[in-house]
């Protein structure tokens, strides 16, 4: 799809173009406006955090030290961490080899009733979590399965695995028929037709829904409270534990929210355009 | 005429080994699907069924009574609780008015970012950053260094703007608090789903209106609007998907304090956030569930419904 | 090289009742061009798929060199065939989609580097071979769409409407390039296209197609000079024959105010035919101005240089029809002009129902 920005006409006033361009920016900043200001907190102390808002001051890294200093008996920053990498990154993994086939399936060769199968997988994400939170508290505790790891990457999977499903399809989707018949007439195997043909197309898109899949499951917060506040904490836990001192804590927790949200505002910059693309795609195709 | 006959008995029919072939295919192109749809029908499915199992059972985990069927009972009670109908009330209200407002504001920022101007990617960029904050940190943010009453900026800028008591947001506003922080949110994701359309528009039927004499106006709400439909009903779809469900920023902006308390919220604190009394809290949860798909079908049939007069 | 037998090949998609392609017999001999034309829906894409082994066979069977292919996969089949976008792998260089196919069969590095080069010699792709197909122009996305077909030597090559996406003036010279090459490799060839121009003036023989049915297989020249029935007379030709509806007098059909001429032959079947309608097919160059005794209006004059067309109004069983008539480029006439026309050459005698066409068609 040739992105085509509806740019400006012969008569349109030049002045009025400006105008648009500079409200864009005041807009965007705005927006902008409370991430800067939590980041900006971050680095100062809390005396500067705390009295009037100012935007020069001397930085400092002393709150960034002490939140992921660990201390004994609470949840320490590198546990939260490491607990969060290790659930997103599996369950990640589990969402696309479960829906990278599946997607093939609707896509490449639409068996009958594609349209049912994926209205299903959507029709799922309509079941409000909160809705499904008893039976899976108990079934987690009758297995064992409180406070493991393990129960997260199950349920990140189960969540992510619908929107995983509709993006991928749209972008299988977006392979050429004939690229797909052109490589049965040269005699490609089907292993070859996906890993030489199929694959080079569709992995940019393949890797914009592991981050959006990414991005879900690191911010995903109800889920690893009920069934997993103990250990194997992941990030969203430890961010609202962190700093539970009353008095002057705004410098420490902007610090520890700079830290915990980091890995995904990074991981959506870099799939932005792509995985908006998947997302709209799907409800046009 | 003879010869043709003859011809059509030699023909050699298929039609059975096509069938059998078909078959064997179908079933190779289904294999793939299966192991996704299997995992998604037991982990959703199974625990779904639960639910409307145990609404229908008197159930208190820690009384020790064992668990009773009593049917109905549940539902009715739920609807004589008059905490339930506010929390319901909460639900419609939070829904609504996030989904309409970061779609309507995610409109407008789509349309000025769909035409060049300096730094267009840069700030599309600085756009979608609030979607991807962590829920929980984005609640903490605004709660405290945007509208905390002491430290937060906004107060500080009411101060110098000559209003002298600090306004409690969380305490007097709690919803709309919440709601602000939703729309704060999900505004840059409508805006880009938003984007994607305007940006996929066929320009020549653009230019073929601006043959015809019409004006930026009617080009917007006659050609522009009705093309953008089909991504106007995604991002309701989604939003109100997600939205229904909010629970992080109760959580951490109110923790459901003064009628901030969502229907989500409200299951989670009769069961396991301290009322434990499963069998209520799951009757809850199905109405959750039915009050979901008539909202994200409402919703879309009034969407429909408005664009195509 | 290989000859190809469609051998009463129908095709049914499932959930229709109407064959896409019915029972199509047709004999295509080696190193043949032969070229499958029609409108859309008439199921030449279609029939082309069924020897590509990318459609089922539902009944009959299709053969490569006697080889009954018919429930062989595309893999096996030994065909190459140019797609209609062409259908280049994005992802690889020209060579690299070039020898795609030779590395599948598991040709050495060595051995595909010189069929590749060799096949870039022959299309001039030379200095594109490191290119990736989006920055190539039209023209050379199609000669790579071609080199990835001749690269492989296979015994038929199928092609789906390979010029369509080029503009007027490349098609033309790369219309002629095309027979040129076909010729010089000698490969057995199927050519789809819904162009007559191109059919004609590419075809060893021509099929015509109409909804899923064979309509007649010939030369071009008998194409033209012999059409089996009304629909042939119709769609080939540029202009279109005149096709002029006439109700039977007894035994003799009338054009305009005159007696139609025919043929003993064609006398003879229309005696024998119970239809009452008839259509008179004439070429608009078997039409003279020069004098006759047919009043004709003209409406429109179209001028070609070495000739024009004459799109006139003539009084014909009761009202207005419009015909076109080829007069030299010298003469001038005008809209407005009364220009008496006659029939100078071969008239075509049709049945206005079944389309069949009267008398033996001339050798």
């Amino acid at each position: 799809m040739a992105s085509s920005t509806t740019g400006p006409v012969v008569g349109e006033n030049k002045v009025s173009g400006f105008i648009f361009g500079v409200i864009a920016w005041i807009v965007g900043l705005m927006f902008f406006f409370p991430i800067f200001w939590l980041v900006l907190n971050s680095f100062k102390t809390e005396e500067a955090a705390n009295g009037d808002p100012v935007l020069f001051f001397t930085p400092t890294l002393e709150q960034y030290r002490e939140v992921t200093a660990s201390s004994t008996g609470l949840l320490s920053f590198g546990e939260a961490f490491f607990n969060s990498a290790w659930v997103v990154v599996v369950s990640t993994i589990i969402v696309m080899v479960l829906a990278i086939p599946a997607a093939y399936s609707l896509a490449i060769r639409p068996v009958e009733k594609w349209r049912d199968v994926l209205f299903f997988f959507i029709s799922t994400k309509f079941l409000p979590i909160a809705a499904a939170i008893l039976p899976l508290w108990i079934l987690a505790r009758d297995l064992g399965l409180l406070n493991t790891r393990l129960v997260l990457i199950i349920l990140y999977t189960a969540l992510n695995l619908p929107l995983a499903v509709w993006m991928l399809r749209s972008f299988f989707a977006e392979v050429p028929r004939e690229l797909i018949e052109a490589s049965q007439m040269d005699g490609a195997s089907l292993m070859s037709q996906i890993r030489s043909v199929i694959l080079p197309i569709v992995s940019p898109g393949i890797a914009a829904t592991a981050l959006l899949s990414f991005i879900f499951a690191w911010n995903e917060f109800f889920l690893a409270v009920q069934l997993n506040p103990v250990d194997g904490s992941t990030v969203p836990i430890w961010v609202t534990t962190a700093v539970t001192t009353r008095g002057l804590f705004l410098a420490k927790l902007s610090a520890a929210s700079t830290l915990a949200t980091l890995p995904v505002v990074l991981a959506g910059w870099a799939a932005q355009k792509r995985m908006i693309r998947g997302l709209a795609l799907g409800a046009i195709k | 005429m003879t010869d043709v006959v003859q011809d059509q008995s030699v023909i050699v029919d298929r039609s059975d080994e096509v069938e059998r072939i078909a078959k064997k295919e179908a079933w190779r192109r289904r294999l793939p699907i299966l192991p996704a749809l299997l995992f998604t029908i037991i982990v959703t499915q199974i625990p779904f069924a639960l639910s409307v199992f145990y609404s229908l059972t008197d159930w208190n985990i820690v009384s020790g009574v064992d668990r009773e069927f009593i049917g109905f009972g549940n539902y009715g009670e739920l609807f004589g609780s008059s905490l339930f109908r506010q929390a319901a009330w909460t639900t419609v209200v939070m829904t609504t008015a996030s989904v309409l407002l970061s779609v309507f504001f995610g409109t407008l920022i789509a349309i000025l970012l769909d035409r060049k101007f300096f730094g267009q990617g840069f700030v599309r960029t600085l756009l979608i950053t609030p979607f991807l904050i962590t829920p929980v940190v984005a609640g903490q943010t605004w709660s405290t260094s945007m509208l905390n009453p002491q430290f937060g900026v906004v107060n500080w800028l009411l101060e110098r703007l000559g209003k002298d008591d600090p306004i409690q947001f969380a305490g007097q506003f709690p919803t709309w608090t919440i709601v602000a922080v939703l729309v704060w949110q999900w505004t840059p994701f409508m805006m880009l789903i938003i984007l994607a359309g305007l940006q996929g528009q066929d320009p020549s039927v653009l230019e073929a209106a601006r043959v015809d004499g019409a004006n930026s106006r009617s080009i917007f709400f006659q050609i522009t609007l009705p093309q953008l439909r089909p991504f106007l009903e995604l991002g309701t779809l989604l939003g109100s998907i997600y939205l229904i469900q909010v629970f992080d920023h109760v959580e951490v902006i109110t923790g459901g304090g003064p009628g901030s308390t969502n229907l989500p919220y409200f299951v989670f604190q009769r069961s396991i956030g301290g009322g434990w009394e499963f069998g209520q809290a799951s009757a809850f949860s199905i109405v959750v569930v039915i009050a979901t798909i008539i909202f994200a079908t409402l919703g879309l049939r009034l969407l429909s419904s408005l664009l195509e007069e | 090289m290989a000859t190809v037998t469609y051998d009463s090949a129908s095709r049914i998609y499932p959930g229709t009742e109407k064959p896409a392609v019915n029972e199509l017999k047709l004999d295509i001999g080696d190193g043949e061009l032969l070229v499958l034309v029609g409108p859309s829906g008439s199921g030449k894409s279609t029939a082309l798929r069924m020897l590509a082994g990318l459609e089922f066979v539902d009944k009959g069977s299709i053969l490569i060199d006697d080889r009954d292919v018919t429930l062989t996969p595309p893999q096996d089949r030994d065909i190459a065939m140019v797609f209609q976008n062409y259908a280049l792998y994005p992802n690889m260089t020209v060579a690299g989609n070039m020898g795609f196919a030779l590395k599948q069969q598991g040709v050495s590095k060595e051995e595909r580097a010189k069929r590749v080069m060799e096949a870039a010699k022959i299309l001039d792709l030379e200095e594109y071979l490191d290119r990736k197909p989006k920055n190539l122009s039209g023209g050379q996305r199609q000669r790579v769409a071609m080199g990835r077909a001749i690269v492989r030597s296979p015994q038929v090559f199928l092609m789906d409407e390979p010029l369509s996406n080029l503009d007027a003036k490349l098609r033309v010279s790369t219309r002629t390039q095309l027979v040129d090459l076909q010729a010089r490799l000698g490969v057995t060839t199927v050519y789809v296209t819904h162009d007559q121009v191109e059919a004609m003036t590419m075809g060893h023989r021509v099929a015509v197609l109409d909804h899923g049915v064979l309509q007649q297989v010939d030369t071009p020249r008998r194409l033209y000079s012999a059409p089996a029935n009304l629909f042939v007379a119709g769609f080939i030709g540029s202009p279109a024959m005149n096709l002029i509806e006439a109700d039977r007098s007894g035994d003799e059909l009338h054009f305009g105010s005159s007696v139609v001429a025919l043929p003993a032959d064609v006398q003879a079947d229309l005696k024998a035919s119970s239809a009452t309608r008839f259509v008179i097919g004439i070429r608009p160059e078997h039409l003279s101005n020069a004098g006759g005794g047919l009043n004709s209006n003209v409406t429109v004059v179209e001028e070609l240089g070495s000739d024009a067309f004459v799109h006139a109004t003539i009084q014909h069983g009761g009202g207005d029809v419009t015909i076109v008539v080829r007069i030299d480029g010298e003469t001038t006439v005008s809209r407005g002009d009364n220009m008496p026309i006659s029939i100078d050459g071969p008239v075509h005698i049709f049945e206005a129902d079944s389309g069949k066409r009267l008398g033996t068609p001339p050798e």
